[in-house]
């Protein structure tokens, strides 16, 4: 009978942890895969993006391996999960880095994409884009080999800004921001811009991160009685409450969201108070089916529940990340860093098969596209209340 | 141009009015210290537990609010039980540092039971309180914060009259004065001390649905905890009446400066606040003067 003492099972632990340790770069090497590496969020306080993004990457990555790979090679798709904590996303990216070589990486938080710039740069090997619309991120000069799949904050308030100065020239505006890096990455340039419009920022109110209660800032925004609220740095609360609380009061003000507030299955959560609540987004709803978005249909065909704006977002940046290796080695170049950004850089009036509604075009870090969205409450759906904004 | 009163009056009744569900916060968060000497810090997660369980009979089971609320303190208060039994008396006469980090371990397994239950998508509470706006004078006060305001103060007022009436809040207070002597007159301590885990988590949980209703709810929601932190340590760890002023004080400075300064002054106003108070009141405005080797 074999038995087993401590020691012998101490070794096998170590003869099998050789093995699985000495097999895996031999098998990444030996298929030749393209490795799209990912610090996701599959939980904590970010998990309800994480989760979308998630599945948004792995189906178009199915979609490019079941079409034969991108010149043959397949895509291989390996993530982490951070819990959206920036220590965990650099050790799983440095995990990553060194055991799959991946030419391509999602990166969870503006921190993240901060933190790990210059390793990212030391490396050379890959281009990252992530969940990260942070306005500092959208410069080439100091952000190389990263994008992002949508406009930065600034873009998406500048989207917002145009279509109010359009609706009511000299509006009064406000903005209402959380009081994070994420609440007041656009606010200074911002009110530039508003001035620059002929628009009028009437009050700029701040919340610190986990307020409960909003009454003081309502009770501020009905002294400033703007025509357009613009909220910024929040998911869902306080959303809600501050436009119960200011319906209550009387305010007669338009609401206003950016990317992360503009999921239809959260702002559909507010209910009636939904009512009229709208905001910029760079992409189409998953049950959008007007015209034509093989895309769009393709998803529906793959998951016939509803898919998250964040799901869009990790599809959208798969989508882009393959077609710059695809152009890469159209151009018979090696996958570096800087020779897959340049390619992603060529991509001009670009058909993203319907996920945003017009051609793009990535001429630096960002996709200055949006469109503005109402909530229709009888409908449950978030609809179109604009045509497709691109800023210059 | 001449200082606008009725707006002064407003800012400092929607502090006041946060500051009760401060008050009954740290309401629970003193009767556990009180009685037993355990620095609860899950204290903002078992709020949590409140608002989930409640959101849960709502919105999955369609139970009408009362019943809701009724079964949620209920859950509260056999986890109260429950946990007391099975993870905080096991620890007694353990150092007060290893209990205290087994609550903030309860915590973040609280928080990991919500995300398993309910995802960590932020959620609303279904819409149980009345909409109607309360005018307090000419002031107006958001309706929300006016009910939370009264269902605080009299869950706070019933509380203080048992605490001083009843046999058992009677126990408590023996219990919370003198351990050995409470034993020496056949108080059964162990009871009391679940006892006052059991109340404590139902006053969270009830705390819980009242903040839940206001802000939503969320796994993270537990960081409520930390403003009642403050709150505890500014009124005094142990002191009823410091919960209540302390919660009432944090609530209205947190809204003038929030008002008068910007929303970005508000926790800077708060922590100076208590480092003036922990520099003038070690133990607090109201707590009992002892010295806590931690």
């Amino acid at each position: 009978m074999l038995t087993l003492t401590r020691r012998s099972l101490g070794a096998l632990a170590l003869a099998a942890g050789l093995a699985a340790g000495g097999a895996a770069p031999a098998r990444a090497q030996a298929a030749g895969d393209i490795v799209l590496g990912g610090s996701i969020p599959m939980t904590g306080v970010f998990a309800f993006a994480g989760i979308g993004i998630h599945a948004g990457i792995s189906d178009y990555v199915k979609i490019v391996n079941d079409a034969g790979g991108v010149h043959g090679r397949k895509l291989r798709y390996v993530y982490e999960d951070t819990a959206y904590k920036v220590d965990a996303s650099v050790a799983a990216f440095n995990k990553i880095a060194a055991q799959e070589k991946p030419n391509l990486y999602y990166g969870d938080s503006t921190a993240f994409s901060k933190t790990i710039n210059p390793e990212l740069e030391r490396l050379g090997s890959a281009i990252m884009a992530g969940a990260s619309f942070a306005t500092e991120l959208n410069d080439p000069a100091k952000f190389p080999l990263q994008f992002m799949a949508g406009p930065d904050y600034t873009e998406m308030f500048g989207i917002l800004l145009r279509y109010i100065a359009n609706e009511k020239p000299n509006a009064k505006v406000a903005f209402v921001h959380s009081d994070t890096e994420f609440g007041r990455d656009p606010i200074a340039t911002s009110a530039r811009r508003a001035g620059e419009l002929g628009l009028k920022v009437v009050e700029t109110i701040v919340t610190p991160p986990g307020s409960v209660d909003v009454s003081t800032e309502v009770l501020k925004l009905r002294r400033a009685a703007p025509d357009y609220t613009i909220f910024h740095g929040y998911v869902l609360a306080p959303i809600p409450e501050f436009i119960t609380q200011a319906r209550q009061m009387g305010i007669a003000s338009r609401w206003m969201g950016t990317f992360w507030s503009m999921d239809n299955s959260m702002v559909q959560q507010m209910g009636e108070m939904a009512d009229g609540f709208m905001g910029v987004m760079p992409y189409r709803y998953y049950y959008d089916d007007e015209g034509q978005a093989p895309m769009l249909a393709k998803i529906r065909q793959m998951r016939p529940d509803y898919q998250s704006t964040a799901y869009m977002q990790g599809f959208l940046t798969a989508m882009l990340m393959t077609e710059a290796v695809k152009r890469t080695l159209d151009g018979g170049q090696e996958l570096t860093g800087k020779n897959l950004k340049a390619a992603l850089n060529t991509i001009r009036d670009f058909d993203t098969g319907g996920i945003i509604g017009v051609p793009i075009s990535i001429p630096g870090n960002s996709i200055p596209v949006g469109r503005i969205y109402r909530a229709d409450v009888q409908k449950k759906l978030m609809v179109p209340a604009s045509d497709w904004i691109t800023l210059e | 141009m001449t200082f606008d009163w009725l707006l002064l009056a407003e800012v400092s009744l929607a502090g006041l009015g946060t500051g009760g569900l401060y008050a009954l916060t740290a309401l629970a968060f003193v009767i556990i210290y009180k009685a037993t000497r355990v620095v609860n810090l899950a204290i903002g997660e078992i709020l949590m537990l409140g608002a989930y369980a409640f959101f849960g009979f709502t919105a999955t089971l369609a139970l009408p609010w009362w019943a809701a609320a009724l079964g949620a303190l209920a859950v509260a208060g056999v986890f109260g039980a429950v946990t007391e039994r099975l993870v905080i008396r096991p620890m007694l006469g353990e150092s007060p540092i290893a209990v205290f980090m087994v609550t903030v371990g309860l915590g973040s397994i609280l928080v990991g039971l919500v995300e398993i239950l309910w995802t960590a998508d932020p959620r609303r509470l279904p819409e149980f309180m009345p909409a109607t706006p309360v005018f307090i004078g000419e002031a107006f006060l958001a309706p929300k914060i006016a009910y939370g305001f009264l269902v605080a103060a009299a869950v706070i007022t019933v509380f203080m009259v048992l605490f001083r009436t009843w046999r058992g809040g009677v126990a408590l207070r023996a219990t919370a004065g003198d351990r050995a002597a409470a034993y020496s007159v056949g108080i059964n301590v162990p009871g009391v001390f679940s006892l006052a885990w059991v109340i404590a988590c139902v006053v969270a949980a009830g705390a819980g649905i009242l903040v839940g209703a206001i802000g939503g709810i969320s796994s993270t929601m537990g960081v409520f905890g930390l403003s009642v932190l403050v709150v505890v340590i500014v009124g005094g760890l142990d002191s009823v009446p410091g919960a209540l002023v302390g919660g009432l004080l944090i609530g209205l400075i947190e809204a003038l400066a929030g008002f008068y300064l910007g929303g970005e002054y508000k926790l800077l106003a708060t922590f100076s606040l208590l480092v003036a108070v922990l520099m003038v009141r070690p133990y607090g405005l109201f707590g009992t003067r002892e010295i806590e080797r931690l």
